[in-house]
Protein backbone atom coordinates (compact mmCIF):
# COMPACT_ATOMS: atom_id res chain seq x y z
CA UNK A 1 0.00 0.00 0.00
CA UNK A 2 1.24 3.35 -1.09
CA UNK A 3 1.48 6.55 1.95
CA UNK A 4 1.02 9.70 0.53
CA UNK A 5 3.41 11.80 2.21
CA UNK A 6 1.81 15.25 2.64
CA UNK A 7 4.24 17.59 1.27
CA UNK A 8 5.25 21.09 2.95
CA UNK A 9 3.79 24.23 1.80
CA UNK A 10 6.35 26.50 -0.23
CA UNK A 11 7.59 29.51 1.70
CA UNK A 12 6.63 32.59 0.26
CA UNK A 13 10.22 33.42 -0.32
CA UNK A 14 10.52 29.94 -2.40
CA UNK A 15 7.43 31.29 -4.24
CA UNK A 16 8.82 35.02 -4.94
CA UNK A 17 11.67 33.38 -6.18
CA UNK A 18 9.32 31.40 -8.44
CA UNK A 19 7.61 34.08 -9.63
CA UNK A 20 10.33 36.15 -10.39
CA UNK A 21 11.67 33.49 -12.79
CA UNK A 22 8.61 34.06 -14.63
CA UNK A 23 6.28 31.18 -12.91
CA UNK A 24 2.67 32.16 -13.07
CA UNK A 25 1.52 29.57 -10.67
CA UNK A 26 3.96 31.15 -7.89
CA UNK A 27 2.64 34.29 -8.40
CA UNK A 28 -1.28 33.25 -8.05
CA UNK A 29 -0.42 31.01 -5.37
CA UNK A 30 1.15 34.37 -3.55
CA UNK A 31 -1.75 36.22 -4.70
CA UNK A 32 -4.16 33.71 -3.01
CA UNK A 33 -2.26 34.07 0.23
CA UNK A 34 -2.66 37.46 0.62
CA UNK A 35 -5.41 38.98 -1.16
CA UNK A 36 -7.67 38.84 1.62
CA UNK A 37 -4.88 39.96 4.09
CA UNK A 38 -4.05 43.02 1.84
CA UNK A 39 -7.90 43.62 0.92
CA UNK A 40 -8.42 44.04 4.80
CA UNK A 41 -5.24 46.48 5.57
CA UNK A 42 -6.72 48.59 2.29
CA UNK A 43 -10.06 48.98 4.04
CA UNK A 44 -8.54 50.08 7.28
CA UNK A 45 -5.92 52.71 5.50
CA UNK A 46 -8.59 53.99 2.80
CA UNK A 47 -12.20 52.95 2.59
CA UNK A 48 -14.21 50.26 1.86
CA UNK A 49 -14.93 52.17 -1.92
CA UNK A 50 -10.92 52.45 -2.45
CA UNK A 51 -9.64 49.31 -1.37
CA UNK A 52 -10.55 47.37 -4.21
CA UNK A 53 -8.12 49.80 -6.09
CA UNK A 54 -5.54 50.00 -3.50
CA UNK A 55 -5.74 45.79 -3.74
CA UNK A 56 -5.24 45.99 -7.64
CA UNK A 57 -1.91 48.60 -6.97
CA UNK A 58 -0.38 46.41 -4.69
CA UNK A 59 -0.11 43.68 -6.32
CA UNK A 60 0.67 45.20 -9.48
CA UNK A 61 3.73 46.65 -7.50
CA UNK A 62 4.50 43.27 -6.13
CA UNK A 63 4.90 41.74 -9.44
CA UNK A 64 6.76 44.39 -11.14
CA UNK A 65 9.53 44.15 -8.17
CA UNK A 66 9.64 41.05 -7.91
CA UNK A 67 13.20 40.95 -9.07
CA UNK A 68 14.25 43.79 -6.29
CA UNK A 69 12.91 41.22 -3.25
CA UNK A 70 16.22 40.62 -1.40
CA UNK A 71 14.58 39.04 1.58
CA UNK A 72 16.09 41.99 4.10
CA UNK A 73 12.41 41.11 5.88
CA UNK A 74 9.95 38.81 5.76
CA UNK A 75 7.96 38.73 2.55
CA UNK A 76 4.94 39.51 4.32
CA UNK A 77 6.04 43.14 5.68
CA UNK A 78 7.33 43.79 2.19
CA UNK A 79 4.08 43.33 0.74
CA UNK A 80 2.97 45.65 3.55
CA UNK A 81 5.09 48.46 2.96
CA UNK A 82 4.05 48.29 -1.01
CA UNK A 83 0.09 48.13 0.47
CA UNK A 84 1.04 51.00 3.16
CA UNK A 85 2.29 52.98 0.15
CA UNK A 86 -0.56 52.07 -2.36
CA UNK A 87 -2.37 53.51 0.48
CA UNK A 88 -1.08 56.56 0.82
CA UNK A 89 -0.99 57.28 -2.84
CA UNK A 90 -4.69 56.35 -2.83
CA UNK A 91 -5.23 59.02 -0.10
CA UNK A 92 -3.29 61.77 -1.64
CA UNK A 93 -4.66 61.43 -4.71
CA UNK A 94 -8.03 62.27 -3.55
CA UNK A 95 -8.77 66.18 -2.65
CA UNK A 96 -10.10 65.94 0.95
CA UNK A 97 -10.81 68.81 3.47
CA UNK A 98 -8.55 68.16 6.36
CA UNK A 99 -9.91 65.80 8.90
CA UNK A 100 -11.34 67.42 12.05
CA UNK A 101 -8.26 66.98 14.73
CA UNK A 102 -8.65 64.13 17.55
CA UNK A 103 -6.67 66.02 20.01
CA UNK A 104 -9.32 66.90 21.82
CA UNK A 105 -9.82 62.99 22.66
CA UNK A 106 -6.88 63.58 24.13
CA UNK A 107 -6.71 62.34 28.25
CA UNK A 108 -7.36 65.80 30.33
CA UNK A 109 -4.60 66.60 33.75
CA UNK A 110 -5.28 68.86 36.32
CA UNK A 111 -2.54 71.50 37.68
CA UNK A 112 -1.39 68.31 39.73
CA UNK A 113 -1.17 66.16 36.29
CA UNK A 114 -3.56 64.18 37.86
CA UNK A 115 -6.62 62.40 35.80
CA UNK A 116 -9.87 65.11 35.26
CA UNK A 117 -11.91 61.86 34.62
CA UNK A 118 -13.20 59.54 37.20
CA UNK A 119 -12.26 56.28 37.26
CA UNK A 120 -15.67 54.76 35.96
CA UNK A 121 -15.46 57.48 33.37
CA UNK A 122 -12.28 56.66 32.30
CA UNK A 123 -13.74 52.78 32.09
CA UNK A 124 -16.35 53.45 29.44
CA UNK A 125 -14.14 53.26 26.65
CA UNK A 126 -13.14 49.58 27.64
CA UNK A 127 -16.86 49.16 27.23
CA UNK A 128 -17.77 50.80 23.96
CA UNK A 129 -18.27 47.56 22.18
CA UNK A 130 -20.72 46.36 24.66
CA UNK A 131 -22.79 50.07 24.57
CA UNK A 132 -22.83 50.49 20.75
CA UNK A 133 -24.75 48.73 18.22
CA UNK A 134 -22.04 46.94 16.08
CA UNK A 135 -22.70 48.67 12.54
CA UNK A 136 -22.62 52.23 14.56
CA UNK A 137 -19.32 51.19 16.08
CA UNK A 138 -17.79 50.19 12.68
CA UNK A 139 -18.63 52.66 10.48
CA UNK A 140 -17.40 55.24 13.13
CA UNK A 141 -13.97 53.20 13.46
CA UNK A 142 -13.76 53.80 10.09
CA UNK A 143 -14.55 57.18 10.14
CA UNK A 144 -11.96 57.82 13.04
CA UNK A 145 -8.78 55.99 11.76
CA UNK A 146 -9.48 57.96 8.89
CA UNK A 147 -9.44 61.38 10.55
CA UNK A 148 -6.24 59.92 12.29
CA UNK A 149 -3.23 61.68 10.32
CA UNK A 150 -1.27 59.89 7.80
CA UNK A 151 2.14 59.00 10.27
CA UNK A 152 -0.56 57.87 13.16
CA UNK A 153 -2.60 56.08 11.16
CA UNK A 154 -0.34 53.92 9.14
CA UNK A 155 1.43 52.90 12.22
CA UNK A 156 -1.51 51.81 14.26
CA UNK A 157 -3.46 50.32 11.64
CA UNK A 158 -0.18 47.94 11.13
CA UNK A 159 0.54 47.65 14.38
CA UNK A 160 -2.29 47.42 16.51
CA UNK A 161 -5.14 46.56 14.05
CA UNK A 162 -2.66 43.80 11.54
CA UNK A 163 -0.97 42.74 14.92
CA UNK A 164 2.16 42.86 13.35
CA UNK A 165 5.18 43.23 15.64
CA UNK A 166 6.89 46.42 16.42
CA UNK A 167 9.97 45.89 14.78
CA UNK A 168 8.18 45.00 11.40
CA UNK A 169 5.94 47.86 11.52
CA UNK A 170 9.27 50.16 11.52
CA UNK A 171 10.74 48.11 8.33
CA UNK A 172 7.40 48.45 6.74
CA UNK A 173 7.88 52.20 7.05
CA UNK A 174 11.06 52.94 7.05
CA UNK A 175 11.36 54.17 10.61
CA UNK A 176 12.82 53.63 14.27
CA UNK A 177 10.71 51.03 15.94
CA UNK A 178 10.46 54.07 18.85
CA UNK A 179 9.11 56.42 16.21
CA UNK A 180 6.59 53.89 15.81
CA UNK A 181 5.84 53.21 19.47
CA UNK A 182 5.30 56.95 19.73
CA UNK A 183 2.88 57.36 16.63
CA UNK A 184 1.28 54.21 18.27
CA UNK A 185 0.98 55.34 21.44
CA UNK A 186 -0.39 58.84 20.32
CA UNK A 187 -2.92 57.06 18.01
CA UNK A 188 -4.59 55.06 20.92
CA UNK A 189 -4.79 58.25 23.23
CA UNK A 190 -6.43 59.45 20.65
CA UNK A 191 -8.83 56.71 20.02
CA UNK A 192 -9.28 55.30 23.01
CA UNK A 193 -10.73 59.18 23.96
CA UNK A 194 -13.19 58.92 21.02
CA UNK A 195 -14.24 55.53 22.23
CA UNK A 196 -14.88 57.10 25.42
CA UNK A 197 -16.85 59.81 24.62
CA UNK A 198 -19.02 57.70 21.61
CA UNK A 199 -19.90 55.85 24.78
CA UNK A 200 -20.56 58.36 27.06
CA UNK A 201 -17.68 58.23 29.13
CA UNK A 202 -14.87 61.25 29.16
CA UNK A 203 -11.21 61.67 27.54
CA UNK B 1 11.42 54.50 44.61
CA UNK B 2 10.66 57.13 42.15
CA UNK B 3 7.18 58.74 42.34
CA UNK B 4 4.93 59.90 39.31
CA UNK B 5 1.79 61.64 38.11
CA UNK B 6 -0.38 60.45 36.20
CA UNK B 7 0.58 62.51 33.52
CA UNK B 8 3.49 61.32 32.91
CA UNK B 9 2.41 57.52 33.64
CA UNK B 10 0.40 58.20 30.71
CA UNK B 11 3.44 59.08 28.49
CA UNK B 12 5.05 55.74 29.47
CA UNK B 13 2.68 53.53 28.83
CA UNK B 14 3.33 52.36 25.61
CA UNK B 15 7.12 51.53 26.50
CA UNK B 16 5.68 50.00 29.52
CA UNK B 17 3.42 47.73 27.91
CA UNK B 18 6.22 47.10 25.18
CA UNK B 19 8.63 46.41 27.80
CA UNK B 20 11.19 48.36 26.82
CA UNK B 21 10.99 50.76 29.76
CA UNK B 22 13.71 50.96 31.84
CA UNK B 23 13.39 49.34 35.06
CA UNK B 24 13.47 51.88 37.88
CA UNK B 25 10.80 53.78 35.13
CA UNK B 26 8.73 50.64 35.02
CA UNK B 27 8.14 50.09 38.97
CA UNK B 28 7.42 53.68 39.31
CA UNK B 29 4.69 52.98 37.10
CA UNK B 30 3.31 49.81 38.23
CA UNK B 31 3.42 51.60 42.47
CA UNK B 32 1.28 54.77 40.60
CA UNK B 33 -1.05 52.80 38.40
CA UNK B 34 -1.41 50.06 41.49
CA UNK B 35 -2.54 53.02 44.02
CA UNK B 36 -4.62 54.54 41.43
CA UNK B 37 -7.89 54.06 40.20
CA UNK B 38 -8.00 56.48 37.53
CA UNK B 39 -4.78 54.91 36.02
CA UNK B 40 -6.17 51.31 36.66
CA UNK B 41 -8.87 52.20 34.44
CA UNK B 42 -7.22 54.19 31.67
CA UNK B 43 -4.70 51.45 31.45
CA UNK B 44 -7.18 49.31 30.91
CA UNK B 45 -9.27 51.12 28.12
CA UNK B 46 -5.67 52.23 26.47
CA UNK B 47 -5.22 48.19 26.04
CA UNK B 48 -8.43 47.44 25.61
CA UNK B 49 -8.44 50.23 22.44
CA UNK B 50 -6.40 48.29 19.85
CA UNK B 51 -8.94 45.25 20.17
CA UNK B 52 -12.36 47.15 20.10
CA UNK B 53 -11.45 48.93 16.80
CA UNK B 54 -10.26 45.32 15.43
CA UNK B 55 -12.59 43.95 16.22
CA UNK B 56 -14.74 46.55 14.93
CA UNK B 57 -12.80 47.11 10.92
CA UNK B 58 -12.72 43.06 10.58
CA UNK B 59 -13.38 42.85 6.77
CA UNK B 60 -13.39 40.22 4.38
CA UNK B 61 -12.65 39.61 0.66
CA UNK B 62 -15.90 39.97 -1.36
CA UNK B 63 -16.28 37.52 -4.28
CA UNK B 64 -16.58 39.98 -6.34
CA UNK B 65 -13.76 41.99 -5.55
CA UNK B 66 -11.29 38.69 -5.61
CA UNK B 67 -12.64 38.38 -9.62
CA UNK B 68 -11.85 41.97 -10.57
CA UNK B 69 -8.67 41.12 -8.93
CA UNK B 70 -8.00 38.03 -11.03
CA UNK B 71 -8.88 39.69 -14.55
CA UNK B 72 -6.80 42.81 -13.48
CA UNK B 73 -3.53 41.20 -12.79
CA UNK B 74 -4.07 38.66 -15.69
CA UNK B 75 -4.54 41.52 -18.33
CA UNK B 76 -1.70 43.17 -16.64
CA UNK B 77 0.26 41.24 -16.19
CA UNK B 78 0.45 39.85 -19.62
CA UNK B 79 0.94 43.04 -20.54
CA UNK B 80 4.07 44.22 -18.69
CA UNK B 81 5.54 40.95 -19.60
CA UNK B 82 4.90 41.37 -23.50
CA UNK B 83 6.39 45.05 -22.65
Amino acid sequence: MSTIVPTAEPSDETLAARAAAGDDSAFEAIVGRYQARVFRLACRLTSDTDAPDVLQETFLQVYRHLSSFRGESQFGTWVYRIASNAALMHRRARARRPAESLEVFLPRFDAQGKHVATPAELQVASRADELLDRQVLAEKARDVIARLPDLYRDAFVLRDLEEMSTADVARALDVEPATVRQRVHRARLMLRGYLSDLAGGQP
Amino acid sequence: MKEIACVSGVGLLMDYLEGVLPADLHAALEAHVAGCPRCAAFVASYRDTPRILREATEASLPADVEASLEAFLSARTSAFKSS
